[in-house]
């Protein structure tokens, strides 16, 4: 499926000692999660240290139960690592408040969630401004940004409808202009095209690809969808919590 | 900027489930409603209580001359031995702001007989024309008329008459101390009969014209015992009887001013007993309120839990999270208060224009002294619907508060990992 792999370790995770060079977007240091339940406690991520570089496009696989969706919430600080460091942005998530947890996320990180997770009381527009309300932006500015958004990724027309309104692919196209209108750093998407056929998943991919290509952002997907695998430009194994292998296939993506 | 969203979305989730909206906004106006009007009953009563317990026959402000009581001296007359120019100062206390009346009275005690029968009464000298204005005595006239000035006529009460065997027509004879040394006593003609149903008024009152006592007490014209001023709103008793008391002093008269409450303290006492209770029961209908639309509202952010966590995710800290619901709690607030006050008002204009008559059930009674009709009649002033909508925005507020903070503690990650 990922044809001939050449199996290389990222070049960036050489550097351990300076958090945060400008040409890397996130950063992890003997990352542990350790959920403390009966009967026994859950390791869900083990001492796991990876660098991923502004403008990558990866891919993080592997079996339910691998820590893929707890990595996603360490990376977007979402939760608190049990041990370790993540950098994003160059700023050490363990060592911020909450309420500069909640800052760093509205300007430097997007999400996609697998369930699209818009707010059904919003329209398609509020739900891609959310981020932007949220930072303060004047009206028209917001509005300019997200048409300008819904044009490219073919939403344009639906800015009015609510999400009960809009088709599985349409929410997830909405669901991905939300986590881009701020023009983060970097957008973390939890299984983005699970709930999709496969020619919308497709759509969806090449959105997003369009969006890494054209604007640099950074996607760091988890994912048990062969495509999805297929166009990462990098691809992170994770078994038990650990690396199992971390790979850039040849010929994908132009900064390894 | 960003603070428009929380009232945005807080609006639309209240549409989102309209019966569930509905349904707890109609408490809240319910509890609205019920708090108004009960304290309007509860007003009514105590307003009936003032009334009956003041305009009866006491009036809401009376002024003595110093000394005149306890005792009740028949000496003790205003102005003095020589008494008082009247006209003058019943004009000046009339146009005071609020005062409707203000009437003369001079008192005696005395002993009625008829026949073989006597009874004690105090006996209380009034001006036919000036009277009505203060109290309410001689609307309570059962049979006969009112006596007329330059007469021998007497109104005497119920049971008076009953313990006398006499009604109007019957000649009765009046004796009572006179402030000469001598004994007055002269034949009267029982001119008519009131019935208050207060048993110690019509047992204990003998009414005469104010100029036929003073000949029979052996008082000059100008000399009065008492005046009476009626009021048109009886909680402004004390700022009239400041006024009161300067127009006297201007008069040079001296006198001692006192209002209802000091004369009836068992009614103010029982007036502001009620006044107490009334905020009690506004805090139980509204502590009810509390806790249903809590467990409500609870329940709508049990539901949201995973968008809680998704704008969490996005960047919103607890404070917006916390925000929204408060917001959700005010909205429903004032529209249950809107849709309350447009229930509860023409409910109290109907229910004090046309006051249930409970008298099937039982008579009047009397509480504190005091005749209470059973006429369940709601008073109403702006105090208890502004109050009663205070606690109804407070109350949706507090019940918007505990599943606030509930909502602030979803955890961001419950945006991924909750499926």
């Amino acid at each position: 499926m990922r044809g001939s792999d050449t199996h290389v370790t990222d070049p960036t995770a050489g550097d351990r000692t300076t958090p945060g060079p400008s040409a890397t977007a996130v950063r992890t240091e003997g990352l542990w999660k350790i959920y403390e339940q009966e009967p026994a406690p859950v390791e869900a991520v083990r001492d796991l240290s990876m660098e991923v570089r502004a403008g990558d496009f990866v891919a993080m696989a592997g079996p339910s139960g691998s820590g893929k969706t707890t990595l996603l919430n360490l990376l977007g600080g979402l939760t608190a690592p049990t041990r370790g460091r993540v950098w994003v942005a160059g700023r050490d998530l363990t060592e911020l408040s909450g309420r500069e947890l909640a800052r760093l996320r509205l300007e430097h990180i997007g999400f996609v969630f697998q369930a699209y997770n818009l707010l059904p009381v919003l329209s398609a527009m509020e739900n891609a401004e959310f981020t932007l309300l949220l930072r303060g932006l004047p009206t028209a500015e917001r509005r300019e940004r997200v048409r300008t958004l819904f044009r490219e990724i073919g939403l344009d027309g639906l800015e009015d409808r609510r999400p009960g309104r809009l088709s599985g692919g349409q929410q997830q196209r909405v669901a991905v202009a939300r986590a881009v209108v701020g023009e983060p750093a970097l957008i973390l998407a939890d299984e983005p095209t699970a709930n999709l056929d496969s020619a919308t998943g497709d759509a969806l991919l090449g959105v997003m690809e369009r969006l890494n290509h054209e604007r640099g952002v950074t996607f760091i997907f988890s994912t048990h969808d062969p495509r999805v695998m297929e166009r990462a430009h990098r691809l992170v194994h994770l078994v038990d919590g650990r690396i199992e292998s971390d790979v850039r296939p040849s010929g994908r993506g132009s900064t390894a | 900027m960003s603070g428009r969203v929380w009232w945005r979305l807080a609006w639309r989730n209240l549409g989102r489930n309209r019966k569930r909206t509905l349904i707890t906004g109609a408490a809240l106006a319910f509890g609205y409603l019920a708090a108004v009007v009960i304290v309007g009953v509860s007003d009514g009563i105590v307003a009936e209580m003032i009334d009956n317990g003041t305009s009866l026959l006491q009036g809401q402000v009376q002024v003595h001359a110093p000394g005149y009581l306890p005792e009740r001296s028949l000496y003790a007359t205003l102005g003095g031995d020589s008494g008082m120019a009247l006209s003058p100062v019943l004009e000046r206390l009339r146009e005071l702001p609020g005062v409707t009346g203000a009437a003369p009275r001079v008192l005696g005690g005395g002993l009625v007989s008829a026949g073989s029968q006597t009874s004690g009464a105090v006996l209380m000298g009034e001006d036919p024309a000036l009277e009505p204005r203060v109290s309410r005595l001689m609307a309570a006239i059962a049979t006969g008329r009112a006596p007329e000035e330059g007469t021998r006529q007497v109104l005497i009460g119920s049971e008076m008459a009953r313990k006398l065997g006499v009604g109007p027509g019957s000649e009765v004879v009046l004796v009572a101390p006179a402030a000469d040394g001598s004994l007055g006593n002269d034949l009267f003609t029982v001119s008519g009969v009131y019935r208050t149903g207060v048993r110690e008024l019509d047992a204990a009152y003998a009414l005469l014209p104010i100029g036929t006592l003073q000949s029979l007490l052996a008082l000059a014209p100008g000399r009065v015992h008492e005046i009476a001023l009626g009021l048109s709103d009886p909680w402004t008793a004390a700022a009239v009887a400041d006024s009161a008391r300067a127009v006297l002093a201007a008069a040079g008269v001296p006198a001692d001013v006192r209002s209802w409450p000091r004369f009836r303290p068992e009614i103010a006492d029982y007036a502001r007993l009620a006044r107490a209770s009334n905020w009690i029961l506004i805090a139980i209908v509204f502590a009810m309120a509390v806790f249903g639309v809590a467990n409500t509202m609870l329940m709508a952010t049990f539901e949201r839990r995973r968008e809680f966590a998704v704008v969490r995710a996005l960047g919103t800290t607890r404070s917006g999270v916390a925000r929204t619901v408060v917001y959700e709690g005010l909205i429903l607030g004032a529209f249950a208060l809107v849709a309350g006050a447009l229930l509860t008002a023409p409910i109290l204009v109907w229910w004090h224009r046309s006051p249930p008559d409970m008298s099937f059930l039982y008579g009047g009674f009397t509480m504190a002294g005091a005749l209470v009709r059973p006429v369940l009649r709601v008073q109403y002033s702006l105090e208890a619907p502004l109050l009663a909508a205070a606690a109804l925005l407070v109350t949706a507020v507090l019940a918007a508060a505990y599943p606030a903070w509930r909502a602030t503690r979803v955890p961001p990650a419950d945006a991924l990992s909750d499926r």
